[in-house]
């Protein structure tokens, strides 16, 4: 699978055939790196306004492909080239939503919609349906217990101040 | 004598007018007194926290008028894991803090004052994993943490919200000042917070996620996610109305995080799950 995705990235093709080619261009000068980390080793390095092609999301890092080269690039040096000639409801075609299927585009949603500026003002109580909420409510115990299985470790910093 | 008794009777009427006037006048001043002693009290203390978690509960009805709970199970108490491991890392742990996912297909996600969230349907189909919705359930958060609604329904509705609601409470029952705070607290997620409000979510969301040890970019990458869609898309037009712009909240994120948060990593197994607990969402 990793070798396929390689030859893909390789290519230079969509990892999905329905994929629509992602792209997006940098913000200011940044580096190719050959790993998801600051401290990998630069590969090349990318102009202000460089086009580059998105292959692959990893937390804070993207996997790109370019004229410069292929590489980690951070994600918030990117911003997208949205086109803006999209008009109403014809599927989202997010450039950066990998989605969970891997491929491209905001998944629609099947069902009823609700939560319109008119639905908010004319809202009524729906009492049973927040007496149901209550019941899958969590104790802190139970929350721990979650973070423990998820390997999920507390870590100390305070929040930035407003600047 | 005539008019002596004339005069005595008028002076008698005079008095008695005066007296009764004074009475009246006494009585209203004492009263008026009272009431502006008791909102000035009222007004230098804030809505309190079990006034605060009333309120938002009506609204978390209110909400769930308009669109039911999905109906799946799995899916709501993990949700719930995520967001109640989130709450130990606020300076309000001990709120009654509850989440719910909307069957809705829009794409959004609500606070209600006193710890009720929402994310839709809508918006959980389209993060990647646990750390975007973390992302997502930390901004939420800070809007209850910071009071955000609270302000905007003070300001908005024209009410002593406060005084009116600590002299309602005096009564000892919950009342029409209530049910109008409900209602005017709903309509203001018809309008917005404030924008500036919207980015100190933002900015201590992030922070939040991270402390609960989420990547601290799943927030950022949901916006990325929306800076890049459609914005003409009608499952987008309420969450677009009432935010920033996602580019001008992604520029904010990017000045204040820079090169800070590139060794926080999340847990592999949390990725997995996400995936297991979504699977059936449909």
């Amino acid at each position: 699978m990793k070798k396929c995705f390689l030859i893909l990235m390789m290519l230079g093709l969509p990892l999905s055939a329905s994929a629509v080619e992602q792209t997006a261009f940098t913000i200011r000068s940044t580096e190719i790196k050959k790993q998801p980390y600051s401290d990998a080793q630069t590969l090349a390095t990318l102009p202000d306004k460089a086009s580059v092609k998105i292959v692959l999301r990893k937390g804070g890092w993207v996997s790109i492909s370019s004229a410069q080269g292929s590489g980690w690039v951070k994600m918030l040096n990117l911003r997208s080239n949205s086109t803006g000639e999209e008009r109403g409801d014809n599927g989202l075609r997010s450039l950066f939503n990998m989605g969970r299927s891997g491929s491209s585009g905001i998944t629609v949603a099947t069902g009823v919609r609700g939560l319109s500026e008119e639905d908010l003002k004319t809202a009524s109580p729906n009492p049973d349906e927040l007496a149901k909420m209550k019941n899958f409510a969590v104790s802190q115990a139970q929350a721990e217990k979650f973070a423990r299985v998820g390997k999920l470790n507390s870590q100390t910093l305070d929040y930035i101040p407003a600047q | 004598m005539y008019k002596r008794t004339i005069l005595v009777t008028g002076l008698v009427l005079a008095f008695t007018g005066t007296a009764a006037a004074f009475d009246f006048d006494w009585q209203k001043a004492l009263k008026v007194g009272g009431e502006t002693l008791q909102k000035v009290q009222a007004a230098n203390k804030t809505v309190d926290e079990a006034q605060e978690i009333e309120l938002g509960q009506g609204i978390a009805a209110n909400l769930l008028g308009t669109s039911p709970l999905l109906d799946n199970n799995r899916v709501q108490l993990y949700v719930n894991d995520v967001g109640r491991w989130l709450s130990l890392h606020t300076e309000r742990p001990n709120l009654p803090w509850q989440f719910g996912v909307l069957e809705s297909t829009d794409l959004n996600a609500f606070a209600t004052p006193g710890g009720t969230i929402f994310v839709t349907k809508g918006l959980l189909m389209n993060l990647s994993n646990e750390s975007e919705l973390a992302g997502v359930l930390a901004h939420e958060m800070v809007h209850v943490l910071s009071k955000h609604h609270l302000a905007a329904l003070q300001k908005s509705a024209r009410m002593d919200l406060a005084g009116d609601l600590a002299n309602e409470a005096l009564k000892d029952r919950a009342g029409p000042i209530l049910d109008k705070a409900v209602k005017a607290g709903t309509e203001v997620y018809a309008r917005g917070l404030d924008k500036s409000d919207e980015f100190e979510a933002d900015r201590k969301g992030i922070i939040i996620a991270t402390r609960a040890g989420y990547d601290p970019y799943g927030l950022p990458a949901v916006l990325q996610m929306l800076d890049a869609a459609n914005a003409q898309d009608s499952s987008l037009a309420l969450m677009f109305k009432t935010h920033p712009a996602p580019r001008a909240r992604l520029n904010l994120l990017d000045k204040i995080m820079a090169d800070n948060f590139d060794n926080y990593r999340a847990p592999v197994q949390t990725d997995k799950r996400f995936l297991a607990a979504l699977a059936q969402v449909k």
